[in-house]
């Protein structure tokens, strides 16, 4: 095979699934220029494993799977998660930002604007939480994964899952009820 | 617990479910995707023919920008020389953020190690707004350790930035020109 087909046949096997990846490194990694170095190292990483790609029926999980654990791998070895934190609670931006031109209170400024300040407030709340309870609640409370995709996804157990679950959002709704952001 | 509790507890549940369903989903900015791709068959490719492996996440960073400063260090003394290297050169546009990512090459971990970092005038770091100089304690495995700074420009000025790792009475620095356009 040219190289050029085996770039082709390695974009038909990815890109169907580039969104739910791209989201999902989002999820894990909780900023985008983390996320999308996340992203990236898992297509590169893919690329080296076109051979296996290639059999594998359904590449998607695989990928997910690849990517979480290239998360875990990068967690152990570096130490930055400070300096992340720090930075996305205080720019809070991105996965803001496109809400106000968006969504289906545009029409109303004031309903817009309350609903990006409770959008801002959860997401400085899901900043304070351990990563494993901020992605296990991001991935089934808003990606819609099911806690058997998470399982399989993590390895954890779909107990723990379930428990990380329930500790993350009532951890949620502690922050956010002193916040008043819940009444 | 009361019944009562348990049945607030239950609708705030409800209620921070339905907040997080409404949480906006990420999106790709536009052509990121073609980027990704492009990289990951360059360097794919490369790595299939050297078997060399890059460290961390950072095969390429948000739009390409990214700038590696690499050092061997803690290996004798006090403190160590430079490495004699030419320093090396970013050169960033106004206000627009750009990744410098510091790779850190440890003989052996190291815990409670000192990162101070010295920003040129009108440089700052992203989170980090009108603070010239950061320093933070940090922990570095043994091996490569990757650290991102997103930087901002806010002044044509430009300057050089600094990095100080300390651990016990070991130190090493690195430097960076900035350049702003």
């Amino acid at each position: 095979m040219s190289r050029a087909e085996q770039n082709l046949a390695f974009e038909r096997l990815v890109r169907p699934h580039f969104d739910r990846l791209y989201r999902l490194a989002w999820r894990l990694a909780g900023s985008k220029a983390e996320a999308e170095d996340l992203f990236q190292e898992l297509l590169i990483k893919a690329y080296g494993k076109i051979d296996e790609l290639a059999h594998i029926e359904q590449p998607g999980p695989w990928l997910s799977r690849v990517m979480h654990n290239l998360f875990i791998d990068e967690k152990r070895r570096f130490t930055r998660q400070r300096m992340h934190t720090v930075e996305e609670a205080q720019l809070g931006d991105d996965g803001v930002a496109g809400l106000a031109a968006s969504g289906a209170a545009a029409d109303d400024p004031v309903a817009n604007q309350q609903q990006l300040e409770r959008v801002q407030h959860l997401e400085k709340a899901l900043a304070q939480l351990s990563d494993d309870h901020r992605i296990v609640v991001l991935l089934h409370d808003n990606e819609g994964y099911k806690l058997t995709e998470i399982q399989e996804l993590t390895g954890v157990a779909v107990g723990t899952v379930k428990s990380r679950l329930h500790r993350a959002r009532a951890r949620l709704r502690e922050i956010l009820t002193a916040d008043g952001t819940l009444s | 617990m009361t019944e009562n509790h348990e049945n607030s507890g239950q609708q705030d549940d409800l209620e921070i479910q339905a907040l997080l369903k409404d949480l906006p989903a990420p999106e790709a900015d536009a052509g990121f995707y073609e980027q990704a791709l492009a990289r990951a068959t360059l360097q794919g490719a490369r790595r299939q023919r050297t078997r060399w492996v890059l460290a961390g996440f950072g095969g390429a960073v948000a739009a390409g920008l990214a700038v590696w400063l690499i050092g061997g260090m803690l290996l004798n003394g006090p403190q160590l020389p430079d490495t004699g290297a030419s320093i090396p050169e970013v050169t960033m546009a106004l206000e627009e953020p750009r990744t410098v990512n510091l790779v850190f090459s440890a003989t052996e971990a190291m815990t409670h190690a000192t990162l101070t970092l010295s920003l040129p005038a009108g440089v700052e770091l992203a989170g980090f707004p009108g603070q010239s100089e950061i320093t933070w304690e940090t922990r570095l495995n043994a091996g490569r350790n990757l650290l991102p700074l997103k930087l901002i420009a806010l002044t044509p000025a430009g300057g050089e930035l600094l990095a100080t790792l300390e651990h016990d009475d070991r130190n090493r620095e690195f430097r960076l020109r900035v350049d702003v356009t």
